[in-house]
Formats: C-alpha cells, sequence, structure tokens
C-alpha cells in the first residue's frame, strides 16, 4: 500500500513538464505584450489554426507523426545513457535505402510496404554502427561522432541524389531528386478510416501507414522497455552503468543494442514525407527533424508514453506559429525559442523537484 | 604549385580554422573546470548574429565584436547556471540550449531584421591583414596568454584544481561554484571572438555548420592543452581550407571532397581516444556540503 506521500512524491517526481509548460506560456504571453498585440487575440489565432474543426486538429496529429518517431528514437538511447544526437544522420540514410527499397524493387504492395519499412529501420541502424562501436570500444562520446556522422550523411545523400540515382530527365529543371517510388509501396492515406467513424479529416490531411508505423513503434517500445528483460537492463544500465556492471549486465552489449535500435527507429523519421508526401527522394528533406527529437524526448522525459505529448506538443506549437504568423504581429519563429525555453525549463525544474522530494523522502525516514 | 599560392593557402587556412581554435579554447577553460560544453555550437550561433547586428546598430564593427562577446558570456552563464548551480547534466543542458539558440536566433533575426533565417548586410568589416581578418591573428598572444593563465597563475591551478578534484579544492578553500561559473562564462567569450572570425557580413541561420562540435574534438585531440587544442582546430581548418581550395579541381565527386575534414576528426578521434585524458570530474556535478 502506498502512502499519500509516496503519492505525492511521485505526482511531484513527474510534474515537470507540465510546469516547464505553464512556465513556457507564460513568457510566450509575456513576449507577445512586448510585440504589442493582444494575449487573448494571440491565443485565438492560435486555437483558430489548431482546434477550431476537424481537418486543423488532423493536421496537428499528421505534423506529430515525425516528431513522435523522432522522439521516440531518442528517447530509446537515452534509456541506455546513449546521448543519439545521430538521429539526423540515421534519419537520411534511412529515408534514403527505404527509398531505394520502394523504387527498384518489383512486389506486391502487401509485402513491398513492410520491405521498406525495414529497409529504413535497416539504413538508420546501420549509420548508428560506427558511433556505437567508437563509443563502447574507444570511448569516443557519441555527441561528437554522431554530429560528425550527420554531416557526412548529408554529402553522401547529395552524391547519390545528383548521381547514381537521380531521377531527373534532361531538360526538366527539378531539385535534385530520385525516380518515383513504386506504387505498389506508396503509403496509402487511411482518411477514409477516419470518416468513417466519424472523424471528419479532409483529404488534403496526410494520415497515412506512418502513423500505423508510429504508433506499432511506439508499443513495441513501451513493451520493450516496461514488459522484457533486455528493457530492464536498457533502464539499468541508462541508470548507473558501475551498479549494472555489478550487477552482471554487459553493459557495452546493451549500449550497442539501444544505439542500434535507435537508429532503425531514426531511420522512419523521413517514412511520411518520401513515401506519402513527396513520393520520391531528396536531400531536402525537412531538416532539423532529428534534433527536434532530442528536444521532444527531453521534454516527454524518454518514455514512449511521455513523447506521445511532447510530439504533439510540438506538432501543436507547429501549427500555432502559422496561426501566429497569418493572424497577428507575432512571428512564427517566436515557437521555435519557445520550444528550446521549455527543455530547459524543464530539466531544470527536474533537478529542483527531484532535489525536493529527496529532502522530503528524508525528512519522513527521521 | 607556386610560392604566393602556398602564402595564399597557408592565411586562408588560419582564417578558415580561426572559429574552430577560438572555440576549443573556449573548451579548455570550461572543461579544465569541470563543465562540458556542448553548448558552444549554440552559443556561437547566437554571438555570429549579435556580431552581425550590434555592426549595424551601432554602425561600428567593434561595438559588433562586443557584443558578441558579451552575448556570448550571457549565454555561457545561462550554461553554468544550469549545470553548476541547477546541477542538470551538462550534456542535456548543452542540447537544451542548442535547441534555444536555434529558436532564440531566428526570433531575434526575425525581430530586428523582418527575415527568419538571415540578417541585413552588414558592410562594416574587421581590418584585413595579408588578406585576411586581422581577428585571426590574434589567436597567436590569445593562445599564450590562455596557455599562461592556465598553467601558470593561480587562478589556473584553482581552475584545473575544481576539474580533477572538487571535493579536495573545497576542502582547500577554493570556490568551486565560482570557479566553474568562470571557466564557462570565459569559453562564451571566447566563443564570442570565434563567431567574429566566421563572416562578417551577414548572419545566415545554420552558417556554424557544426564548428561548435568540430571544436569540441579539437579540444579532445588536444588533450585539453591551450596549444593542443588550436593545433588540432588548425589540423581540421586547414583539412577545410583543402577542400574549398580543391573542390573545383580534383576529379573526385565533389561531395567526398566535402567528408573529408569530417571523416579527418573521426580517424583522429578514433586513433588519439584513451592516449587523451579528460579532466577527472569533467562532466561531474559537485554539490557543496553533501556526504
Amino acid at each position: 500500500m502506498r502512502s499519500r506521500g509516496s503519492v505525492r512524491n511521485t505526482v511531484l517526481e513527474r510534474a515537470a513538464p507540465f510546469i516547464g509548460f505553464l512556465a513556457s506560456a507564460v513568457v510566450l504571453v509575456a513576449i507577445v505584450i512586448v510585440l504589442g498585440e493582444n494575449p487573448g487575440r494571440a491565443f485565438e489565432a492560435i486555437y483558430k489554426f489548431t482546434f477550431s474543426n476537424a481537418a486543423k486538429a488532423a493536421q496537428v496529429l499528421s505534423v506529430s507523426i515525425p516528431y513522435y518517431i523522432s522522439g521516440l528514437a531518442v528517447a530509446l538511447a537515452f534509456k541506455a545513457g546513449v546521448f543519439n544526437m545521430g538521429v539526423e544522420g540515421q534519419y537520411f540514410v534511412g529515408g534514403f535505402t527505404a527509398a531505394l527499397a520502394g523504387i527498384y524493387l518489383k512486389l506486391p504492395p502487401l509485402i513491398h510496404i513492410p520491405i521498406v519499412v525495414l529497409a529504413a529501420m535497416l539504413g538508420g541502424a546501420l549509420w548508428a554502427l560506427i558511433p556505437a562501436l567508437l563509443k563502447v570500444r574507444r570511448g569516443i562520446h557519441e555527441v561528437i561522432t554522431t554530429i560528425l556522422f550527420n554531416n557526412i550523411a548529408v554529402a553522401l545523400v547529395t552524391y547519390f541524389v545528383n548521381n547514381p540515382f537521380s531521377g531527373i530527365q534532361k531538360g526538366v529543371s527539378l531539385e535534385p531528386q530520385t525516380k518515383k517510388i513504386a506504387a505498389s509501396a506508396v503509403f496509402q492515406k487511411l482518411n477514409g478510416l477516419f470518416r468513417a467513424v466519424g472523424w471528419n479529416v479532409p483529404d488534403y490531411v496526410y494520415l497515412d501507414y506512418s502513423l500505423i508505423v508510429a504508433v506499432v513503434m511506439g508499443l513495441v517500445i513501451w513493451f520493450l522497455l516496461s514488459r522484457t528483460r533486455s528493457g530492464f537492463e536498457i533502464r539499468a544500465v541508462g541508470t548507473s552503468i558501475d551498479v549494472s556492471r555489478y550487477a552482471g549486465i554487459k553493459v557495452k552489449k546493451v549500449q550497442i543494442g539501444a544505439f542500434l535500435a535507435s537508429g532503425a527507429l531514426a531511420g522512419l523519421i523521413g517514412l511520411q514525407e518520401i513515401f506519402a508526401i513527396r513520393e520520391f527522394y531528396t536531400y531536402s528533406l525537412a531538416s532539423g527533424l532529428g534534433f527536434d527529437g532530442v528536444a521532444i524526448s527531453l521534454i516527454g522525459r524518454n518514455s514512449p508514453i511521455g513523447v506521445i505529448f511532447s510530439a504533439g506538443l510540438f506538432g501543436f506549437l507547429r501549427q500555432a506559429g502559422y496561426g501566429l504568423q497569418l493572424f497577428t504581429k507575432v512571428p512564427n519563429s517566436v515557437t521555435y525559442a519557445i520550444q528550446g525555453l521549455m527543455i530547459l525549463f524543464i530539466v531544470v525544474i527536474n533537478e529542483v523537484l527531484i532535489r525536493v522530494v529527496r529532502a522530503l523522502r528524508k525528512k519522513e525516514a527521521l | 604549385m607556386d610560392l604566393s599560392f602556398l602564402a595564399f593557402f597557408l592565411v586562408k587556412g588560419l582564417e578558415i580554422s580561426a572559429p574552430i581554435a577560438y572555440a576549443s579554447l573556449g573548451a579548455v577553460f570550461s572543461e579544465r573546470g569541470g563543465v562540458v560544453n556542448i553548448a558552444m555550437e549554440g552559443i556561437m550561433t547566437v554571438t555570429s548574429l549579435a556580431l552581425v547586428w550590434g555592426a549595424i546598430t551601432f554602425h561600428s564593427i567593434w561595438m559588433g565584436l562586443l557584443v558578441a562577446v558579451v552575448s556570448g558570456m550571457l549565454m555561457g552563464l545561462l550554461h553554468a547556471v544550469v549545470t553548476v548551480s541547477f546541477k542538470v547534466d551538462h550534456v542535456v543542458s548543452g542540447v537544451a540550449i542548442n535547441v534555444f539558440a536555434v529558436g532564440l536566433s531566428r526570433f531575434l533575426c526575425q525581430s530586428s531584421f523582418g527575415q527568419e533565417t538571415q540578417s541585413a548586410i552588414n558592410s562594416r568589416m574587421f581590418p584585413s591583414w595579408l588578406g585576411i581578418n586581422s581577428l585571426a591573428f590574434w589567436l597567436v598572444p590569445i593562445v599564450a596568454l590562455s596557455w599562461f593563465v592556465i598553467n601558470r597563475t593561480v587562478f589556473g591551478l584553482r581552475l584545473r584544481s575544481v576539474g580533477e578534484n572538487p571535493e579536495a579544492a573545497d576542502t582547500l578553500g577554493v570556490n568551486v561554484y565560482l570557479m566553474r561559473y568562470t571557466g564557462v562564462v570565459i569559453s562564451g567569450a571566447l566563443c564570442g571572438l570565434g563567431s567574429c572570425t566566421l563572416f562578417a557580413d551577414k548572419w545566415i541561420s545554420g552558417m556554424v555548420a557544426g564548428r561548435g562540435y568540430m571544436a569540441l574534438a579539437a579540444t579532445i585531440f588536444g588533450r585539453w592543452d591551450p596549444v593542443g587544442a588550436v593545433l588540432a582546430s588548425l589540423l581540421f581548418g586547414y583539412a577545410d581550407t583543402v577542400r574549398i581550395v580543391f573542390e573545383t579541381m580534383i576529379p573526385i565527386p565533389v561531395q567526398f571532397v566535402q567528408m573529408f575534414p569530417y571523416v579527418l576528426a573521426l580517424v583522429v578521434l578514433a586513433g588519439v581516444a584513451g592516449k587523451s585524458r579528460a579532466p577527472a570530474a569533467d562532466g561531474r556535478n559537485f554539490e557543496k556540503g553533501e556526504g
């Protein structure tokens, strides 16, 4: 039976994201006022662009899909004490290998779709392999190696898209891109399904197979972390390497595994843009999604469930930014600054609350 | 290859190395005091905007320099508050500050110049010497000074002691927090100086392009020593110069030439690992009066 004190402590331990969110909202209001705009009007603009109708809400969900996968990828690595800053590069490479599978394989859709998903995971994991090995074998901090690998990834896919796998016909001026994805690998929209259950999602919103991928991956990672032995080992390593080693956990193996799995997830980030929206691959995919994942993971406290909320928050903020830009004097870019501020608030408040809880426990123990 | 080309290459290489070198000197100050500073990338993002903004607003590139250095110190202070006082993991804080810096700089750029991703053109330049930004040459006295401060002064000894063993330093009456704050703020100032050697004509979002991280790699390769860190930065900087100068001349695809500095940094790191030892308390938080 849990005492009232332990319930209070649990609540306190989990309150950081909410307090951080509120603090950032206060800052947003302050900025809005400083810029000479009426906060009421700003909130109205945000509401209009996010939840005022089914189409806008569906759009928030749609843009949250890659955010969720990215946050999940970073979170899994964080759980094992690995800072995977290479999600950006793994996403570019994973998307590229998936695109190759989508363009050049001739398969029925039922097989082709899972194959491209696997190809994306394979490419992402591959790109995480060398930083993972350098970390556990040579002790080089993964933050530096993965950042270097991001830069190499951009150059590499730029080369591939321009040269061996270019799909541009002569005389047509387009940005460098691959050939079109085969029809059997294109991610279809699920909008009809949502309409059937009464959610009026218009055709221009992309709620495609990548939503299923995100949901399945979320469930798998949640199950892995909270219900399996490997998940326990990952969390143990992330909590204390020394204790884990003492308990007989093979720390290096766990860290490599989590790193590669994180890379595999990162490979999936681009699926929506490549297979549903564009139907070809280009190196000018939405950049920065990998780094957003770090923020999303931290705000969601590195948990597969917490990341649902923080990814949704990022999707919401993105649409809110458009609303502000369109209807008020507040620039869209304010949302980026707010996102950064929110993480800082949350990590600081989190640390403070941990101390408060520790002090309270000490007091109770006396 | 004639002599004038060689001279051009040598001087150009110094200019290209300078931002990384200044930042890696900054990292030496921060990390010798025990604070890992991954936030340098973000700090330089902000200071490079501050430079252009200061130069345009006050009609003087030297005011730009001042604004850049002060904003660097403020960003450093932020990292110090979060890590030293609030004891957040240094890498988490650094990553958070980098995300914040991207947003902050874009927001400030849009507020001051009406565009999110690039500023107005700044026509005021630093005086040039031998055809490059003369600030690149300041590197020589500043490295010498840094070496002297870290290895031959009381402050340097105290800074190193809180990076190696903060508990012992504390027992001996050294103010651990103050030392660590100072180290991180100095690194912010040096990041500000480094961004003055980047491009002064206009600010573009993303123009720091990983130099903050390259500087960290240089610091490790340089074994946390000011001279070593700068020599490592020169290696990376000249690798980049090779890329820029020879990009169009070498018969291999340009993208592979672009990878060269990064691959070089990786190989160097892999080679030097194990031989290079970080300050013992680097990245570890210190709590006064516990235990």
